[in-house]
């Protein structure tokens, strides 16, 4: 008897620990995986927990725009803080806010931005990503407070240059940063949390650092606990039971399981990402001709597929640049669901009918393999609406699912007809490595093996327009292009759903891989 | 008894190497590497990727890397995580009492289960069918679905239990700690209690028809007894190898158990190192699972050598 009673209070303490809301004092995050390293320019995971703790120079906000966090104003040709040099290089420079200080009270100075610089470019350690960082040439420091970057030809996406913060000078200076296990496991930083602990496989606790450069008002939330649960079933299921109260990247299939619930806010925002099925025109010849892509966008039911499978959580797009981006064009050519038009344009092509309904040229039959990443149940969805509905007008489609890790090297040695998948991009409106010719692998990222001269021209001009309006120009006319060539079949945007407490404040969430922590420190419960 | 110690000690030395290099060579055939995550993000050039490639020494040949780490991982040296750049051996280390923790206490839990199952099914048989229901729907019950139809039950409908994780933050305590270990050890347990009680079971059925059970009535030994004492005894041997053998299927069990339950265990370890294919810590985590096995086959013939005298003079 008295086991039993034992047992009930065991059982009572755990569940009301469980149903223990969200609060000013704590807000639990379920999230998906561990980070590798608290190392912004290292790590290779969303930057989420990361961001908590180091800010950038500028950040994205909800819709995409470039906003100064550690900057005072993001430099333009316009405001002067960019300046075309005589030698065909840019120089940018870079006004700090004064009065921020890294957590251990060190003023947080133009020498921490140099250092940055100097690190990236001397690359003698594991950053991720030395785009931009290996066409600076130096970087000078008048004052402590302005840094000027002298890039050795123009570099359009410079903005966002420093977006992954700087590295501190006075704790990193002449140490294997790879090897800093201190600062990459409990990074210093500018922002308004600091890691409080990080328990290996369970979770990363962050807490509030007094004296935040916003003011005593910031962050409201006193500590962000990251849990670690890598199963999505788990994490929603934890979600529902009030083990975690926010979830980041929501998958569109558990949406309708938290829809009714009164205690979660589901948050929508467009994604920097698209879904679209990759065309490989060199492995799969018949692709390189216009009229079988035309056909191909035609034969399939964009507006089905995302009322059905995606429940209307997405929006139907055409192009490479977001809806959300200040480049995007909307007036370009388009594909309607029009299975008779599609049949015209393969006969056209040569592919005929024969009497079984499959199309064939001499001799040859028009059919290729789908490959798609294995383990998401929308993909796979996605993809045999696809396969039926091309087999409709008559080609055939055979679909091979592959696990995440394999599935890269496969697309990276070009070995494959058709890929269904996704490209989500930072808030740059670069497409030059999706398309030019010379970027197919491993150069770039051009695997429909596109190789079309005049949109090769037009994109690398885009690349190196420094004034914005003529950029945006520049990258319509490519935008135009690519939608009349269909080098892929666009689908949809990836929306970024996030689910939050209801109570919670001030959350917006982010289209890009900043992730939707970006203004952490406004976030604030009000019951 | 030591001789026979060093013996088998000396036998396992070139099975582990062989295994070293067939792990090896797998986990290098498997498509994908560590830099395969890189690909995805498009800022990742391959000049950015020439230089990781450089920098984690996978440019050189395999015979070569093969050796390099052979050499290494004998004198302790296990390398650094590609992951995340921390000791291997801190990261296996750090998980280590996790996993003891959840496939010990299983392990117990299924043991217990499967003594008081296999004694019972076979002794009354009307018992029988009810326990061999049970047992084939725990041999053949998926842990993967299990575990989540329990926390669906336990975590979400009723709310007894928390559905994942080691402990509630902040919440601490024995009580909390007990209660996170609740639904794991279920699935854990459940699946090896399943099969340990069917060897018991057959193994029991075997030792009560035996000769020596018929003396053993004759005498007057009550029922009890005579199944407690004589059979049990007998029946005991095979069950122990089993249960010896299978505890590091324990630990393979608990690479899918730690994953639906966020469990911070070297399951969980092993499966984020294997879709990241973190080549040093998977060839830590297998090469001491390797040991590992070897060695509880080394300690189930030792113990059945004590169990049963007419092996001690044997060898």
């Amino acid at each position: 008897m008295r086991r039993r009673t034992l047992l009930l209070a065991l059982l009572l303490s755990a569940c009301t620990k469980a149903s223990s809301g969200p609060s000013n004092e704590l807000l639990i995050v379920g999230y998906d995986r561990e980070p590798d390293t608290m190392n912004r320019y290292a790590t290779h995971i969303l930057e989420d927990i990361q961001s908590c703790v180091i800010e950038g120079l500028v950040t994205t906000d909800e819709h995409m725009n470039v906003v100064p966090v550690l900057a005072t104003e993001v430099p333009t040709l316009e405001n002067g803080g960019v300046v075309m040099r005589r030698d065909g290089g840019m120089d940018v420079t870079w006004k700090l806010r004064p009065g921020v200080k890294w957590h251990d009270g060190h003023a947080h100075t133009s020498a921490d931005v140099k250092f940055t610089a100097d690190a990236m470019i001397k690359g003698d350690w594991k950053p991720e990503s030395t785009d931009g960082f290996d066409r600076i040439s130096s970087v000078d420091t008048p004052d402590s407070l302005t840094a000027v970057v002298h890039y050795k030809e123009p570099y359009a996406p410079y903005r966002l240059q420093f977006l992954r913060g700087t590295l501190p000078k006075h704790l990193l200076e002449g140490r294997n940063i790879d090897q800093a296990n201190e600062y990459n496991r409990n990074p210093m930083g500018t922002g308004p949390y600091r890691v409080a602990e990080w328990k290996t496989g369970e979770y990363v606790l962050l807490e509030r650092v007094p004296g935040y450069w916003r003011g005593s008002a910031y962050p409201k939330i006193a500590k962000i606990l990251f849990r670690f649960v890598t199963n999505a079933t788990t994490r929603i299921n934890q979600l529902k039971s009030g083990e975690v109260h926010l979830v980041a990247l929501v998958p569109w299939d558990k949406v309708r399981e938290l829809k009714d619930l009164p205690a979660i806010r589901l948050n929508r925002v467009l994604g920097n990402g698209y879904e679209h099925v990759t065309l490989n025109e060199r492995h799969f010849p018949p692709f390189a001709d216009v009229r079988v892509r035309r056909a191909l966008a035609h034969a399939i039911d964009r507006n089905l597929i995302v009322k059905t499978i995606l429940d209307g959580l997405v929006s139907t797009v055409d192009g490479p640049i977001q809806p959300l981006s200040w480049a995007y064009e909307p007036d370009v050519p388009s594909y309607p669901f029009d299975p008779t038009k599609a049949g015209v344009l393969l006969d056209e092509a040569g592919w005929i009918r024969g009497v079984d309904g499959k199309r064939r040229k001499e001799g040859k039959e028009l059919a290729f393999t789908l490959i798609t990443q294995s383990g998401f149940t929308i993909r796979e969805n996605v993809a045999q609406a696809i396969q039926r509905q091309l087999a409709d007008v008559g080609v055939g489609v055979q679909i091979k699912l592959i696990d995440g890790t394999t599935i890269s090297p496969v697309w990276f040695s070009g070995d494959f007809d058709a890929m269904l998948h996704w490209w989500q991009s930072g808030a740059d409106p670069e497409i030059t490595t999706f398309y030019a010719d010379d970027k197919i692998p491993p150069d770039g990222r051009n695997i429909d093996y596109l190789n079309d001269a005049p949109l090769t021209k037009v994109l690398y001009a885009s690349d190196r327009e420094i004034n914005q309006d003529k950029r945006r120009a520049l990258l319509q006319d490519a935008q135009r292009r690519v939608a009349d060539l269909v080098p892929e079949l666009f689908l949809y945007n990836t929306s970024k759903i996030d689910a939050v407490p209801a109570t919670l404040r001030n959350f917006k969430g982010n289209p890009t891989n900043a992730g939707p922590f970006w203004n952490v420190h406004e976030w604030e419960i009000v019951r | 008894m030591l001789s026979f110690l060093l013996r088998r000690v000396a036998q396992m030395v070139p099975l582990l190497v062989l295994v070293s290099l067939v792990v090896f060579a797998l986990i290098h055939a498997a498509p994908g590497g560590p830099l395969a995550l890189y690909l995805d993000n498009p800022n990742v050039r391959p000049q950015d990727i020439e230089r990781l490639r450089k920098a984690m020494g996978l440019d050189r040949p395999l015979a070569e890397q093969y050796l390099a780490w052979a050499w290494a991982f004998v004198r302790g040296e296990w390398g650094y995580s590609y992951a995340d750049g921390r000791p291997v051996m801190d990261r296996l280390l750090e998980r280590v009492p996790a996993t003891l923790q959840l496939a010990g206490i299983s392990a117990l839990v299924a043991v217990a289960l499967s003594l008081v199952a296999g004694v019972v099914s076979a002794v009354r048989r009307g018992v029988d069918r009810a326990v061999t229901v049970g047992a084939i729907a725990g041999i053949s019950l998926p842990v993967f679905w299990l575990g989540l139809v329990l926390q669906l039950v336990f975590a979400n409908q009723l709310g007894w239990l928390p559905s994942a994780g080691r402990t509630s933050f902040a919440g601490g305590g024995l009580a909390d700690r007990v209660a996170h270990l609740v639904l794991p050890v279920i699935v854990l347990a459940a699946a090896h209690a399943a099969g340990w009680s069917r060897y018991l079971r057959s193994s029991m059925r075997e030792a009560l028809t035996q000769p020596f059970i018929d003396a053993a009535r004759a005498r007057g030994v009550r029922e009890g007894q005579l199944v407690s004492r004589h059979a049990l005894r007998y029946a005991l041997l095979p069950f122990v190898t089993v249960v010896l053998l299978d505890a590091s299927l324990m630990v393979s069990g608990a690479v899918v158990t730690e994953s639906v339950f966020a469990w911070p265990g070297v399951g969980s370890l092993f499966t984020e190192s294997l879709a990241k294919r973190d080549y040093t810590v998977l060839m830590a985590f297998l090469m001491c699972g390797a040991i590992t096995v070897a060695l509880l086959s080394l300690a189930s013939d030792v113990v059945v050598r004590s169990l049963d005298p007419r092996l001690r003079d044997a060898a």
